[in-house]
């Protein structure tokens, strides 16, 4: 009875922890099964590309909430890199403009993470300052106006980005696609990837291990800026356009995205794949309710409502996880002596 | 390891399912491609112009609403601001294109065919303008379906993608960004699939993959107010701008458009200001309270670029001071401008029909599948409202 009780327990455990893939595969299933001319070569496409960019920017967001941190610049990053990108282009071409806008994201990254380790202000403060004056920044550059390009080579990079390669797959997917994959290999296979989880879990313990945490927190910034930078000028080199609002509604997507696929805002715990295929159950879900010609409000409540119930999830584990050490008070007093 | 096997053969299975699910998808796909009618004489046998807007208006009016359009100067932006012919590129964008891979009409009748109309977002604006559609639509029995992103970029690209695999025979489409709407426009032209675009002027060279754009000639009725504003101020006087957001075409038109208007028309009326205070009628109360402390008695006209929260504003504003003297006009056309008008708030405000500026975009792909000419520009009427014949356009739309 005993043994059969345990094997429960890890079966729930298990299901528990890759829970974002069950949700994945229902959502995907039901779509499949009741969403008018959803799985066809081109829609699927469509769901793959609209994920491109956020599931790009995700990579470094997902490492900012391992180490415990918050970044809320990263939709203005998307927007001023795509807008450096465009813009440069017509001086130095996509050769020169590109990295430049990847390279002031990652520098914007690197501001966040010197005023947060250095000056020792909070991440919330610190990249909600960033927002505002990036905002401005790029209102200034562009006189309110959006950046578009009309020439007829931007239209042929734009048409490469957005073309299909192989099924379901253009370069920008590929690109976002090999990124997701590099990123989380080195989090989960490397020494150094492994160091992210501790610096977030515990930053003392992390710090007594020998941990350079000021470090790790401003690579992860950096990488952060440089991962919006990325996804920000190809989103815009495919739109042969850069619209001031283009970032805007990425942040709170990106937020919902990343806990739902399990990474804890505590920081030390999840990972950049499953966010990765957090993002691509919301936009098959998105998608679906377009293709059964629902309203957007309908879109945000069964958004909102899964994240309310992953939300509720963790907060009923974290209780019986409490409930625990609470029928065992000799286990606490026991420790207690220890310490002593 | 009984329940592991069992999840396993549970996956595969949902697999299997989402295989054959596939598979019944491409198959519809080729069926949906190869349906069609012919419908022409009933449908131009339809008469959309007996159609009325929820305010009693005629819903559809296509006579007498042309423009004439001045030849385009070499250099327009070498013109001086004041100059209406300076604002050329943008007022008379679409006038001159260069059509690329436009379809042939199939000139075989509306009646029955699908068009998906993708709007900027929800707003009650907005659904006046899709109801207006609606009633057209409905009129040619077509199948119009109505898609919002509301007011997200990214969406309304999704959208686009959703329309292009779902082979409508047309796309009716507000862009939600200007510069934007170039490629999205050529996206769609790409797919051949045909396209209006409408409501909102999108960057020139997006108006080549376009069949027409319909909507609101903004400059040219601000322009038609300004008049009636001047006249009402006697010709003479100090005005200043609650302008539009930044960046945006009303933004121009609804002030450089009265501007330079007013440069030929009435030289003696001095410009003041001008502000963009946003849509708030907080901030536009506050501007408006400190330019009466700062011009004082040389303030005579204030003219809003948006006559329901910006209109908002400078009312309170000039009731607090006690300056209702201050001659006030708007461009929209919402309850709130038209009841401030009843009560004395607004001098005038522009009639710019929402349920007509839906319909025209419907009408205007009615008339293609029935092998019509389509001009590459058409406009709703203008009119000024005035107290003297606000109730006639009550109840509001929107």
């Amino acid at each position: 009875m005993l043994k059969k009780n345990n094997n429960n327990q890890k079966m729930l455990k298990l299901i528990d922890k890759n829970r974002i893939y069950f949700i994945f595969l229902f959502v995907f299933l039901f779509m499949s099964l009741f969403a008018p001319r959803f799985l066809n070569v081109f829609n699927l496409t469509t769901v793959t590309k609209t994920m491109a960019m956020n599931a790009t920017v995700a990579i470094g967001f997902t490492m900012i909430f391992i180490i415990g941190q918050l970044d809320l610049s990263i939709g203005t990053i998307i927007t001023f890199s795509a807008v450096i990108g465009l813009s440069m282009k017509e001086y130095i071409g996509f050769g020169g403009s590109v990295p430049l806008a990847i390279v002031a994201g990652g520098l914007i990254g690197l501001i966040n993470g010197l005023l947060v380790t250095k000056a020792k202000i909070s991440s919330f403060i610190v990249t909600l300052g960033m927002m505002t004056v990036l905002t401005g920044v790029i209102y200034t550059m562009t006189g309110g106006n959006s950046v578009s390009l009309s020439s007829d080579d931007a239209f042929a990079v734009s048409d490469f980005l957005g073309d299909m390669i192989f099924p379901f797959i253009t370069p920008r997917v590929l690109i976002a696609i090999i990124m997701v994959i590099a990123f989380s290999l080195f989090l989960n296979r490397t020494r150094t990837g492994r160091n992210f989880y501790m610096v977030g879990g515990n930053k003392q313990t992390a710090w007594l291990a020998g941990i350079n945490t000021d470090k790790y927190t401003i690579i992860t910034f950096v990488i952060s800026g440089t991962m919006a930078g990325v996804g920000g000028v190809l989103y815009a080199m495919e739109s042969a356009a850069a619209p001031l609002n283009l970032g805007t509604s990425s942040l709170m997507y990106i937020i919902s995205a990343t806990i739902i696929g399990g990474t804890a805002m505590s920081g030390g715990k999840g990972g950049v794949f499953k966010t990765f295929v957090a993002i691509l159950m919301l936009e098959v879900l998105y998608n679906g309710i377009i293709l059964f010609g629902l309203g957007n409000e309908v879109k945000i409540f069964i958004a909102g409502f899964i994240l309310a119930a992953v939300v509720m999830n963790e907060a009923i584990v974290a209780y019986k996880h409490e409930k625990i050490f609470g029928q065992r008070p000799e286990l606490i007093k026991e420790l207690k002596q220890v310490q002593n | 390891m009984k329940k592991f096997t069992t999840l396993c053969l549970s996956l595969l299975m949902m697999v299997a399912i989402t295989g054959f699910a596939f598979a019944a998808g491409q198959q519809e796909e080729g069926e949906m491609a190869a349906s069609g009618n012919d419908n022409l004489a009933a449908s131009l046998a339809v008469d959309s112009t007996v159609l009325k807007a929820a305010d009693g208006q005629q819903l559809i009016k296509l006579e007498g609403v042309g423009r004439t359009v001045p030849p385009r100067p070499a250099d327009p932006s070498a013109l001086p601001e004041t100059d209406p012919l300076h604002w050329w590129d943008m007022e008379f964008a679409g006038e001159i294109t260069n059509k690329t891979n436009i379809p042939e009409s199939p000139a075989d009748g509306a009646i029955g065919k699908n068009v998906t109309m993708i709007v900027h977002g929800d707003h009650p604006w907005t659904t006046a303008c899709t109801n207006g559609a609606q009633k057209v639509a409905d009129a040619y029995s077509m199948n119009l379906k109505i898609q919002s992103p509301n007011w997200d970029l990214a969406v309304q690209n999704q959208m686009i993608d959703q329309a292009i695999n779902e082979r409508p025979d047309m796309i009716l489409l507000i862009p939600l960004d200007a510069k934007t709407a170039l490629q999205q426009a050529r996206k769609i032209n790409k797919a051949g699939i045909p396209l209006i675009l409408f409501n909102t002027l999108p960057e020139a060279k997006a108006m080549d993959y376009a069949i027409s754009w319909t909507g609101p000639d903004d400059f040219g009725q601000s322009r038609k107010l300004a008049k009636a504003w001047a006249d009402e101020l006697g010709m003479k006087g100090g005005v200043a701008f609650v302008q539009h957001n930044p960046g945006t075409s009303p933004y121009f038109a609804r002030c450089f458009g009265p501007i330079s208007t007013l440069a030929e028309y009435a030289p003696d009326i001095e410009v003041l200001d001008m502000q963009s205070p946003g849509f708030d009628a907080a901030k536009t109360l506050q501007l408006v309270s400190d330019w009466i402390t700062r011009f004082g008695d040389d303030l005579t006209g204030i003219y809003v670029a948006d006559d329901s929260s910006h209109a908002l504003g400078v009312a309170e504003a000039l009731a607090k001071a006690g300056r209702e003297d201050i001659i006030v006009v708007g461009a929209g056309n919402s309850k709130v401008g038209m009841d401030l008008i009843k009560d004395g708030g607004i001098f005038a405000i522009t009639y710019q029909t929402a349920e007509g500026d839906g319909a025209l975009a419907v009408q205007t792909s009615a008339d293609w599948f029935n092998g019509l000419d389509v001009p590459a520009i058409r406009n709703i009427p203008q009119h000024i409202i005035t107290p003297a014949d606000v109730d006639s356009f009550y109840p509001p739309q929107w």
